[in-house]
């Protein structure tokens, strides 16, 4: 009778909630047991060693980054404190009142210098002839390190041109005031010798070509300088290479240091970002917001992950299986053979009701007589010499099994 | 505090009005926008801290079973609560959905109902219950965990309970309860009855057909009250696993179909399960009380690390027995571990005591004795075959010693230990 009872009661289908009486029952757990106060308690307990980590960092970082004068690894930097640098020689300069402007573009140099300034070119390795002209073109007084050949007549309105030449010298050889106030250098000799009257040339060997020349193009002092090592911090304190320096870069109150390198395209460094269109800065801000936000959204577990306490999983036949494993590593086939010949013998002595103590013969005898075989081949089958090799071993296990399945009970 | 897939829209909806008015200015507004609606929900938000969660799980189930545990919220806040409830449990608790929607007016109570259904024998534990509630516009919510313990104690499948119909038949054959006599079904004198066609000539006891009409037969039953104890050895030979568990649960399976056996003949049966101390212990459980004390008691039972101490299993058998009875040892029948421990201490045991040892054998090894494929097959089985005799061998040593070897597959070894059971008794050995 209980069966229509409980098909008219309405049974709330398992799995869905139901209203059950809002009266709390004894046993029920009610909150975690925390305050607010305490929860920000422990987390700032959490979280202060970390934050005070990070900051640390920062302001290390930031600090670093004041205090560490700015450094580079250019060849004749200004600001490379290496061996190949020119760090020495800026600093002498700017103690002496001269203002240095460093400059890395042909168009930021062209800007810079003028007329009664000094430019200083540290190679033209990089510059096409176009820019080699603007740099002159600026009026300023140059000083050209290690020019290429061919920009040597450019530079120089034709009055220098350069020679092959092996001679070598120390000695200024002309009345030129930085290289006659240097004495001698530490680089020898060079290739440049004087076309036109306009131009002089120092430091000459006997063929009359030379290491520094000068001339003077439209009013403007060029210096070339074969060899920038004089500049460098390594050499600038040896023989009178300070002198030189220091005249031919302290010529006048302004000095631009210009170096060339392979991204000088001759126009002033523009920013790449300047050529997208405008919203996409504050569109890559909203992406990024969104992704934080999906990362929160994503990174908040419903409760914590739960471990399973497991048994230990080692499976019992894996001693069984190593053994296998040294057997086959050693090519053991004697040790292998045993144990296939022992098992076939116990249990066919097994299955003709031999005591367990009956010996090697008394077996062979009742396998041949359960078989029917000659008495030497089961004697070969059980007790034989081990195989030689693996096919032989195949072989024997497969024997075996062929005598074991002739053994009945007889 | 979490949020959801609605904050993450919410921001990329930000997207639109940012290409719109591309301005540093308005992704700064909108990010204003998102943390302040986020805020408002969370602050508007039923707090998760005022809800009563009281669990209820049934005591155990039996493995394989179905059973659930359910979770009864009380919104004890004056908001109304829109949550999730994940209802977490150990793995192999096997729960089905765990994770409830609610709304829940204030004052008001649900039920929430997670199916579990566990796959492993033992007691599977509760995890906490989170509760995440949302604010109404679901932007946003907060989230607590809390501690509501349950405990499910996950019974032994007894697998092996379909041999008992067999094995109870066999039983009644001995005790002399069908027309057919067997010769030697026991030693005890039971009762006198009419002879019937079919029976021992030798059993008719002519004494007492002399003082009647009718020819009158003795039958013969099996003794009855005699106390088996079956010792569970839970020591680190019993972690291997054999298939996909532990040898212990095999063991378990033999243990409570010789038990229900052996209740069913009339026997006293008390089990231990031992290491290096005690872990488990049924005793004095009769009749019906016996299989659910058992069960109970080997739900709980996992491997330990650690070696048998044999000694100790001698001696704890001892304090519990002052008669002769028979002393069922599931253990494993590692050559290495009998002959430092079963050996040393079993042979006056088995003086005492009928001792039977019963161990499972790992179908994995049998299986590969068999194989023949290539030669690296055959070094398979020439391993194999050289732990099966060093089994052998070991058995060998026992019997020697007077205790009975039950080396079986773990399928087998449950019915394999009946028989045996049932063998002894045949022979009034116990």
């Amino acid at each position: 009778m209980s069966a229509p009872t409980t098909a008219g009661r309405p049974v709330p289908p398992t799995g869905t909630p139901a209203t059950v009486a809002p009266d709390v029952a004894p046993g029920a757990v009610l909150g975690d047991g925390t305050t607010a106060r305490g929860r920000a308690r422990s987390r700032w307990r959490r979280a202060r060693w970390p934050l005070v980590v990070l900051l640390g960092v920062l302001v290390a970082a930031a600090l670093a980054s004041v205090l560490e004068p700015r450094t580079s690894t250019d060849p004749l930097g200004h600001d490379n404190p290496e061996a190949d640098g020119a760090r020495a020689v800026a600093q002498v300069l700017t103690g002496q009142g001269v203002t240095i402007t460093p400059v890395s573009t042909t168009a930021d140099a062209a800007r810079a210098a003028g007329p009664g300034v000094t430019l200083l070119v540290s190679s033209t390795w990089y510059l096409s002839d176009e820019q080699v002209e603007r740099v002159r073109g600026t009026g300023a007084d140059l000083v050209v390190v290690s020019p290429d050949d061919w920009h040597v007549p450019v530079l120089t309105g034709g009055a220098v041109d350069v020679v092959w030449s092996a001679s070598t010298t120390v000695e200024p050889r002309c009345d030129d005031p930085a290289a006659r106030a240097a004495g001698t250098l530490t680089t020898s000799g060079g290739p440049y010798v004087a076309v036109t009257d306009a131009a002089s040339v120092c430091f000459t060997g006997s063929d009359g070509a030379g290491g520094v020349a000068s001339a003077t193009v439209d009013g403007a002092r060029v210096t070339l300088v074969s060899d920038g090592s004089v500049l460098t911090n390594r050499y600038v304190a040896d023989e009178g290479n300070a002198a030189l320096a220091l005249h031919l870069l302290g010529r006048n109150d302004e000095l631009v240091w210009y170096l060339p390198s392979a991204t000088d395209t001759g126009e002033s460094a523009t920013d790449p970002f300047a050529l997208l269109p405008p919203w996409v800065g504050p569109v890559a801000a909203q992406l990024g917001l969104v992704l934080a936000v999906v990362a929160l959204w994503r990174a908040r577990r419903l409760g914590r992950l739960v471990t399973e306490p497991l048994p230990v999983t080692v499976r019992a036949a894996e001693a069984t299986e190593g053994r296998a494993r040294l057997y086959r590593r050693a090519r053991s086939r004697g040790h292998a053979a045993a144990a296939l010949r022992a098992g076939t013998a116990r249990r066919a002595a097994g299955r003709l009701g031999l005591p367990r103590s009956a010996g090697a013969t008394d077996v062979v005898d009742a396998v041949a007589r359960a078989t029917r075989r000659p008495a030497e081949q089961v004697t070969a089958l059980l007790y034989g010499p081990p195989p030689t090799d693996d096919a032989g071993l195949l072989r024997l296990a497969r024997q075996l099994d062929e005598l074991e399945s002739e053994v009945h009970r007889t | 505090m979490a949020l959801t897939w609605r904050a993450a829209a919410l921001a990329a909806a930000g997207l639109v009005v940012v290409v719109l008015l591309p301005t540093t200015a308005t992704v700064l507004l909108w990010a204003l926008l998102v943390v302040l609606a986020c805020g408002t929900d969370v602050a508007l938000a039923a707090s998760p801290r005022e809800v009563a969660v009281q669990r209820t799980v049934p005591r155990s189930v039996r493995l394989t079973d179905t059973s659930s545990s359910t979770l009864t919220l009380t919104n004890r806040s004056r908001r109304r609560l829109r949550a999730t409830v994940r209802d977490a449990w150990q793995p192999s608790a096997g729960t089905g959905p765990n994770r409830h929607e609610v709304d829940l007016p204030p004052g008001e109570a649900r039920r929430l109902v997670t199916r579990l259904r566990p796959t492993r024998r033992g007691d599977r534990l509760a995890d906490r219950v989170t509760v995440r509630s949302y604010g109404p516009l679901r932007l946003a919510a907060r989230q607590v965990s809390l501690d509501v313990p349950g405990r499910l104690r996950v019974l032994p499948e007894f697998a092996s309970r379909r041999h008992l119909p067999s094995r109870l038949a066999r039983l009644r054959e001995m005790d002399g309860r069908t027309a057919v006599q067997i010769r030697g079904a026991g030693t005890e004198f039971d009762s006198l009855r009419e002879y019937v066609i079919g029976d021992d000539v030798r059993s008719i006891d002519w004494r007492a057909t002399a003082r009647r009409s009718e020819v009158v037969v003795r039958t013969w039953r099996p003794e009855r009250d005699r106390r088996v104890l079956v010792v569970l050895d839970t020591s680190r030979t019993s972690a291997a696993r054999i298939g996909d568990v532990p040898r212990v649960d095999a063991s378990i399976e033999a243990a409570l179909l010789l038990s229900a056996l052996a209740a069913r003949a009339g026997d006293r049966v008390d089990l231990i399960a031992y290491d290096r101390r005690l872990r488990a212990q049924v005793a004095g459980a009769h009749g019906p009380r016996l299989l659910p004390a058992l069960a109970d008691a080997l739900a709980a039972v996992e491997p330990a690390l650690v070696e048998t101490d044999w000694p100790g299993v001698v001696s704890a058998v001892r304090q519990r027995l002052s008669q002769r009875a028979l002393v069922v040892l599931l253990t494993s029948l590692e050559p290495a571990a009998v002959e430092s421990g079963v050996l040393p201490v079993v042979g006056p045991l088995a003086g005492d005591h009928t001792v039977v040892l019963a161990s499972v054998a790992d179908p994995e090894v049998a299986a590969m004795r068999t194989r023949r494929g290539d030669a690296t097959e055959v070094y398979d089985a020439a391993a194999a075959e050289r732990t099966d005799l060093e089994r052998a061998a070991v058995s060998v040593r026992l019997r020697q010693r007077g205790v009975e070897v039950v080396d079986a597959l773990p399928d087998d070894l449950a019915p394999r230990l009946a028989d045996t059971y049932l063998a002894l008794k045949a022979a009034g050995r116990l």
